[in-house]
């Protein structure tokens, strides 16, 4: 207890310095735009692949789940694009982000410290927290909401080619379900939800890479305590937005 | 001029720097010398701020160094120039860009500037052509000039090796030492260099400092460390059986 208080501390410390005014602007926009490549851009092809699997996963669980003839098959449209909007586009997507972005990150950071490069950057007067990992929690916190969207239009397309391919519903009773009732307070939810996740990973991850000691096993470490926080933060921080903005 | 008095530095209930008092001049390469675990990466650490000591000072002419915060230490920090024992190059950028980094952060140069201020550090360390390699593209000994090329990069006043010479050839060394020293003179730099190859000593030792244990125990140059009776520095100096024949010869 008194070493998870320790860590939260020194978590919160290292955000006080992250959170200083950037030494110069034009270096910070540089970096941001590297890491949103780095960290957003390049998770584009696992997520849409992930996405369009996920959504015809969804649409034929759902249609085998509907048996009643009293339920209307516009049902699986309706079913597969709230579960889509409310929790896999943005949870699981975290999840996996957590574990290809996470581990990116701590073992990057973590290759620095051990290398000494971050104490190059310190003994030049930088501060090397800011300059690192900044521009990475800005880069996912802000960019990621729109990977969420993606997700869920490719999701929703995954669900769509499913069932042009089986026929287990027709695709104008899919497409009527997805019209059906539709709240976009639901995706606004699903953002915000996702710009927090992404906050959670890239800044556990960088706190645990920038922590990280005792060589290449010392990186190894922190990169797989960075995925496993992280993933339990998600879930946490996960009960409490939904609390808050759907209850 | 750097000034440390009465240094201490404690890991847990180790203590790891003794009331280290000691002076390093401008113009000359002043020398940590030491067996490994004796302290000395702590001490050249502890001297650049990147641990902070339990206790003593740390002067830079007439300002107290280890007292100052951030901010304040960042402006002593434009004038140090630091070359790590993995040379610490940044891996995401090429030799041009390590070069330029800190000129990047403190100087308003246009990119021409810069880009001549690199050639000429790249040039003064014997490197050209290198300006778009990386740093695994290139060999230990060019990654220790590059290192030297971007510690030397604002012009310095003061310049902090830590084991220049770790993991090159002994003929690679003695280039890099040379270097060092040529740099030092001409710039008339206060030059600190932490290491345990006797052969740099010997090459560019103006003066010595001798930790055992994490206490100063001896201080001296090149000119009289062989004849020195200190035991632990003779212990430390002639370990190998080359330097023992020779000690044997010089009798």
């Amino acid at each position: 207890m008194k070493n998870s208080l320790e860590l939260l501390g020194r978590y919160f410390l290292l955000m006080k310095i992250v959170f200083s005014r950037p030494e110069k602007g034009k270096l910070f926009w540089k970096q941001f735009f590297i890491d949103t490549e780095k960290l957003v851009l390049s998770s584009i092809p696992i997520i849409a692949v992930i996405s369009v699997f996920i959504g015809a996963v969804i649409v034929i669980q759902t249609a085998s789940n509907i048996e009643s003839p009293f339920i209307s098959k516009m049902y699986v449209g309706y079913m597969a694009r709230e579960s889509l909007a409310l929790e896999f586009c943005s949870t699981m997507i975290a999840l996996i982000l957590a574990g290809k972005v996470g581990s990116n990150i701590s073992s990057e950071i973590g290759s620095m410290r051990i290398t000494e490069q971050i104490d190059a950057m310190e003994m030049m007067g930088i501060n090397s927290a800011s300059y690192l990992i900044l521009p990475k929690i800005a880069a996912a916190t802000i960019f990621n909401p729109l990977l969420m969207v993606m997700s869920f239009i490719l999701g929703l397309l995954g669900g769509a080619i499913i069932v042009m391919i089986t026929g287990i519903v027709t695709l104008s009773q899919y497409s009527e379900g997805l019209h059906y009732a539709f709240r976009s307070y639901y995706i606004f939810y699903s953002m915000v939800k996702m710009s927090a996740f992404s906050f959670v990973i890239t800044s556990v991850s960088s706190f645990y890479g920038y922590n990280a000691s005792g060589g290449s096993l010392g990186v190894g470490s922190s990169s797989t305590k960075a995925i496993v926080v992280s993933s339990v933060t998600i879930l946490l921080v996960n009960l409490i937005i939904t609390q808050l903005m759907l209850n | 001029m750097i000034r440390v008095v009465k240094l201490n530095k404690f890991f847990g209930e180790k203590q790891v720097l003794k009331d280290i008092s000691i002076n390093y001049q401008p113009g000359e390469c002043s020398l940590i010398i030491g067996a490994s675990g004796s302290g000395k990466t702590v001490l050249l650490k502890s001297l650049v701020g990147l641990f902070e000591p339990d206790s003593g000072e740390v002067w830079y002419e007439n300002i107290l160094f280890n007292k100052l915060d951030f901010k304040d230490k960042k402006n002593i920090r434009k004038e140090i120039g630091m070359l790590f024992q993995g040379s610490a190059l940044f891996d995401f950028a090429s030799v041009e860009e390590n070069v330029r980094f800190p000129m990047d952060f403190f100087t308003d140069w246009s990119n021409e500037e810069k880009l001549e201020r690199v050639n000429f550090c790249l040039k003064r360390v014997n490197l050209q052509n290198v300006n778009k390699l990386f740093p695994n593209e290139l060999s230990g000994g060019m990654q220790k000039r590059v290192g030297i090329a971007r510690a030397i990069a604002l012009n310095p006043k003061y310049l902090f090796c830590d084991e220049p010479n770790s993991g090159l050839d002994p003929h690679t060394s003695i280039l890099i030492d040379q270097l060092i020293a040529e740099i030092t003179k001409e710039y008339n730099m206060t030059t600190v260099i932490n290491t345990h190859d006797m052969n740099s000593v010997m090459e560019i030792g103006d003066s010595v400092g001798f930790i055992y244990n994490g206490e100063l125990v001896w201080e001296g140059d090149k000119n009289n460390i062989l004849t020195s009776s200190h035991k632990e520095l003779n212990e430390f100096v002639f370990a190998s059986n080359m330097a023992k024949k020779i000690k044997e010869m010089m009798k």
